[in-house]
């Protein structure tokens, strides 16, 4: 009863019937309190969005899976300290368990979220060391500005991992296989014993690994389903990468597809009287090893060609019948553990393949022991031959399947830390090598799209991102930044079409709330936009831009001390986030407190050296400073960084009046005034400078101008201003 | 000729008033960060009233005349209009007639800038502080003094329902000369 209850829960937990697998699994843990019941009904209340009952369920428990479970729930409810404490004592056992990468990157969020950020980073670089395929932890990385190259991570190195964890056993198969091939049929029949002691490894294999590590169970049927998929000559690995993307998510293996899923089924039914149908099975799979795994020499056509036919077309099957049954042996005894949501790794597929070499090696050595003719041998000797062929075919297969997932996941990774440094540029290079396919994705795109945003290049930026509306609606990562480039761009029609749909998908997305603040702040109703940008703080406070432009916002309506805490808590958040940094230079800047604006300007433009804009106000503020050559430096930087950014250029003028280099200052105007005809200020400098040459009528001309082009009341008082003290030593030449 | 705002005496004469508050985007109201006071008041009629946003509330001031509101501000700001909210017909012989207002350092070096007489106005009425001259355009002062000196029918309490004073915004760009007008600039001025 218990193994039928624990089936049907996992049945009902695949197919998302959460009310059914909760109700079952609290009769079956009533039934059979054992804490691998317990962590399955774990399973089910996090599945369910109830962290908090399966904190109390697993409060206290000792197994490792269930500690990794408490961890889980845990972190679901922010409570840290008590995640740690769950997670640490089976931190040791990480190279041996198959989530050991999972409990290292939640042992790193951990810390991050405790502001121990050195931990947190060692804690994320274990987490890739034992699984190079966890692209989470190389993210978190790179937005905490310490990833490594790609290239390392991803790299040779890796691809050679993950090969040897998935093949290491083929190899030692694969000498097996060899001598074998020479081996007499009469040394085949004293291999029979063997054989009993070899199924009887493979029990004490599969104890071993329920000790080792309690994550057998339905995980299987993604391995299953891989291996099969392998047989069946598709790239093996593609599997693994939309899984690990669904890091985050805590629903069990998404990988259902239909066949497999009822392959699974059935295995997993069976699975159920576990002892004895694995004698069962262990005797119809002998019988089915018999007929391809008797030895000998050449065959006759008939059964080769049977044979061949067999194996080309359903040679799959075969395996998959040899691996089902060795696989039910599996899950019949691992199966009560089960495992949270959590991608198969390597270690665990190895000790399947580990397992399904076994399983193939004792079918052949009992079946040898059953061979009759040296027909049948010959028969045997033919399979076997093609068995190897396809098999080392298939790990081939399977090597290019890995190199080619892990360079994938480098080209994304190198773009996606180029972008988190703000190289622009070099990430969007980066992001052009991808195949059309990966490209034309949402994530890459909305990614595309921040690099145009970062260059200040907003065309292609809409572009981008309307792009990868149009591909994945649904992806609202990235969107509040699409929002504020329609602001910037002062599309009215589409910030506001976005904000409506944007919130039609996701009421309680961050980005949504944050692309309605940017609606209300584009028509000046700053209070509102305010509070939209706050709901974005509620939803998810460690969303560090939503605090970002709530501090922006509070800026416009010159509350400087909201502003301040506003900046101040999206810097706790993200400390790499140089937009509020920036904020608060500006704050400081009007304030005239010059000192904390150069250091906090210096902070900005650490974390991004590649902003005109960032070096540009570095320029004002040290200019305010009196440091005018270290200025003037940064200026230039600025206009190299960016050439067209104006502004480098105008205070690069302005400063050079200041010091009365007039005629430099003039020439970088004139240029200006080529590009921007119809900037005030411009003319207005330019009546400044021939008023300082005392080319009066130039000077009055260029007021003129300037006044013309509708300035500021400010600047109109000044310019006028200006203009009365022209006409004044005029005056004073006509009366004399 | 260059002469100081503050020494302009102009009368003027502003009848009926307007019904909604409409200001350029230019200016901003620089009340919030001033000390409001005013001479006397009556109880539940005090100064918070002016400054509530309310219309229904009003200031009812309790002593001899002048009644006086002052306004004074930390530093020197620069102010270009004043808005007041008086309705003859809600008020009668409590609405201002004869205006005055004076600007200064403080209390003891006031200069009246502009003296304005009301004829019956029914809403906001918008009084500049500007002179003729371009360049007097702003008041630049640390205190404002907004008397009244006469109220219409010889009342001597006066009510006052709102008041609001504007000056131009600050640069958003400091330390830069003048303000950019075109949209480049404005573009690559500001990082969100």
């Amino acid at each position: 009863m218990e193994a039928l209850l624990a089936n049907y829960v996992e049945k009902s937990l695949k197919q998302y019937m959460r009310r059914n697998a909760i109700f079952l699994c609290e009769r079956l843990y009533a039934e059979f309190p054992s804490e691998v019941n317990l962590q399955l009904l774990a399973r089910c209340y996090l599945n369910n969005n109830q962290p908090h009952s399966a904190y109390h369920v697993l409060k206290g428990m000792q197994m490792a899976q269930s500690r990794y479970l408490f961890a889980v729930a845990c972190l679901e409810m922010d409570l840290f300290s008590e995640a740690e404490t769950a997670l640490l004592p089976i931190e040791e056992l990480c190279a041996h368990v198959t989530n050991g990468a999972a409990v290292q990157y939640l042992l790193g969020i951990i810390h991050r979220d405790t502001n121990r950020m050195k931990s947190s980073v060692e804690h994320f670089r274990k987490a890739l060391s034992i699984d190079p395929l966890f692209w989470a932890a190389y993210e978190e990385l790179c937005i905490l500005g310490e990833a490594e190259e790609a290239a390392v991570c991803f790299g040779d190195v890796a691809i050679h991992y993950v090969q040897e964890h998935y093949l290491g056993n083929a190899s030692s198969y694969l000498q097996i296989a060899n001598s074998d091939q020479s081996l007499d049929s009469s040394q085949a029949f004293g291999l029979e014993d063997l054989s009993l002691s070899h199924l009887q490894q493979m029990e004490g294999n599969n104890i071993r690994n329920i000790c080792l590590n309690n994550h057998g169970g339905p995980n299987l049927t993604g391995p299953v389903g891989q291996i099969t998929n392998s047989c069946c000559n598709s790239s093996f690995f593609r599997t693994p990468s939309p899984v690990l993307t669904q890091l985050s998510d805590m629903a069990p293996p998404p990988l259902i597809r239909n066949i497999r899923f009822c392959q699974n089924e059935v295995s997993l039914r069976s699975s159920t009287q576990a002892r004895r149908e694995f004698v069962r099975e262990n005797e119809s799979a002998q019988i089915r090893g018999s007929l391809f795994f008797d030895s000998g020499r050449r065959r006759s056509a008939r059964l080769a060609a049977a044979q061949r036919s067999f194996n080309s077309t359903q040679g799959s099957e075969n395996k998959a019948n040899n691996l089902r049954a060795s696989i039910k042996l599996n899950s019949g005894t691992c199966y009560s553990t089960v495992c949270k949501g959590q991608f198969q790794n390597l270690e665990e597929v190895g000790k399947l393949l580990e397992t399904y070499d076994d399983a193939v090696s004792a079918f052949r050595a009992t079946s040898s022991s059953l061979s009759s003719s040296a027909d049948v041998k010959s028969v045997q000797d033919e399979t076997v031959n093609t068995q190897l062929r396809s098999f080392i075919s298939n790990s081939s297969k399977i090597k290019s399947g890995i190199s080619d997932t892990i360079n994938l996941l480098r080209i994304l990774g190198e773009g996606y830390r180029h972008l988190c440094e703000y190289r622009c540029q070099e990430a969007l290079n980066v992001y052009q090598k991808l195949s059309s396919k990966q490209y034309n994705t949402g994530w890459v795109l909305s990614q595309v799209g921040k690099a145009y945003f970062e260059l200040v290049d907003y065309l292609n930026a809409d572009y981008a991102f309307s792009l990868a509306r149009q591909i994945s609606p649904y992806n609202l990562e990235g969107m509040d930044v699409y929002s504020t480039v329609l602001y910037l761009m002062k599309e009215d029609m589409k910030l506001k079409y976005l904000a409506q749909e944007l919130i039609s998908i996701d009421r309680f997305a961050p980005q949504a709330w944050c692309a309605i603040g940017n609606c209300y702040s584009f028509q000046k109703d700053h209070e509102t936009a305010l509070k939209s940008f706050q709901r974005a703080v509620q939803l998810n406070s460690r969303f560090p831009y939503a605090h970002t432009l709530s501090g922006h916002e509070n800026v416009i309506i010159e509350d400087y001390g909201n502003a301040v805490e506003c900046y101040q808590k999206a810097l706790h958040v993200d400390a790499r986030h140089y937009k509020s940094w920036y904020g608060l230079g500006m704050i400081y800047l009007r304030q005239e407190k010059i000192e904390f604006a150069e250091h906090h300007f210096r902070q900005a433009y650490r974390i991004n050296p590649f902003s005109s804009v960032i070096m540009y106000y570095l320029g004002t503020t040290l200019e305010a400073l009196k440091r005018s050559e270290e200025a003037l430096v940064m200026m230039e930087k600025a206009i190299v960084t960016d050439n067209k950014n104006p502004l480098p250029k105008y205070s690069k003028a302005n400063m050079l009046v200041t010091l009365g280099r007039l005629n430099e200052a003039l020439e970088i105007l004139e240029e200006l005034k080529e590009c921007y005809p119809r900037e005030s200020s411009i003319y207005a400098l330019m009546g400044e400078i021939y008023k300082q040459h005392k080319k009066y009528d130039k000077s009055m001309l260029h007021f003129g101008i300037a006044l013309d082009l509708k300035p500021s009341i400010v600047d109109v008082a000044k310019i006028q201003a200006a203009i009365g003290k022209l006409i004044l030593p005029d005056e004073i030449e006509d009366n004399l | 000729m260059a002469t100081e705002s503050s020494e302009s005496e102009e009368e003027g004469k502003i009848t009926g008033g307007n019904q909604h508050l409409i200001v350029e985007d230019d200016l901003r109201e620089m009340g919030k960060k001033a000390a409001w006071s005013v001479s006397s008041c009556k109880t539940g009629n005090g100064v918070s009233s002016l400054r509530d946003d309310n219309l229904e509330t009003y200031w009812q001031s309790d002593g001899a005349q002048p009644h006086l509101v002052n306004i004074q501000f930390q530093k020197k700001v620069k102010l270009q209009v004043v808005v007041l909210y008086v309705d003859f017909k809600l008020d009668e012989s409590y609405t201002p007639s004869k205006i005055s207002i004076r600007a200064g350092d403080g209390f003891h070096n006031l200069k009246e800038i502009k003296t304005v007489e009301l004829v019956k106005p029914t809403g906001w009425v918008y009084l500049s502080l500007s002179g003729n001259d371009p360049r007097e355009t702003f008041v630049n002062t640390f205190m404002l003094q907004i008397a009244v000196l006469s109220n219409h029918l010889n009342g001597r309490d006066t009510h006052v329902r709102q008041i609001k004073v504007y000056g131009p915004r600050p640069n958003p760009i400091p330390h830069q000369p003048f303000q950019f007008t075109s949209r480049e600039f404005i573009t690559y001025s500001t990082v969100r």
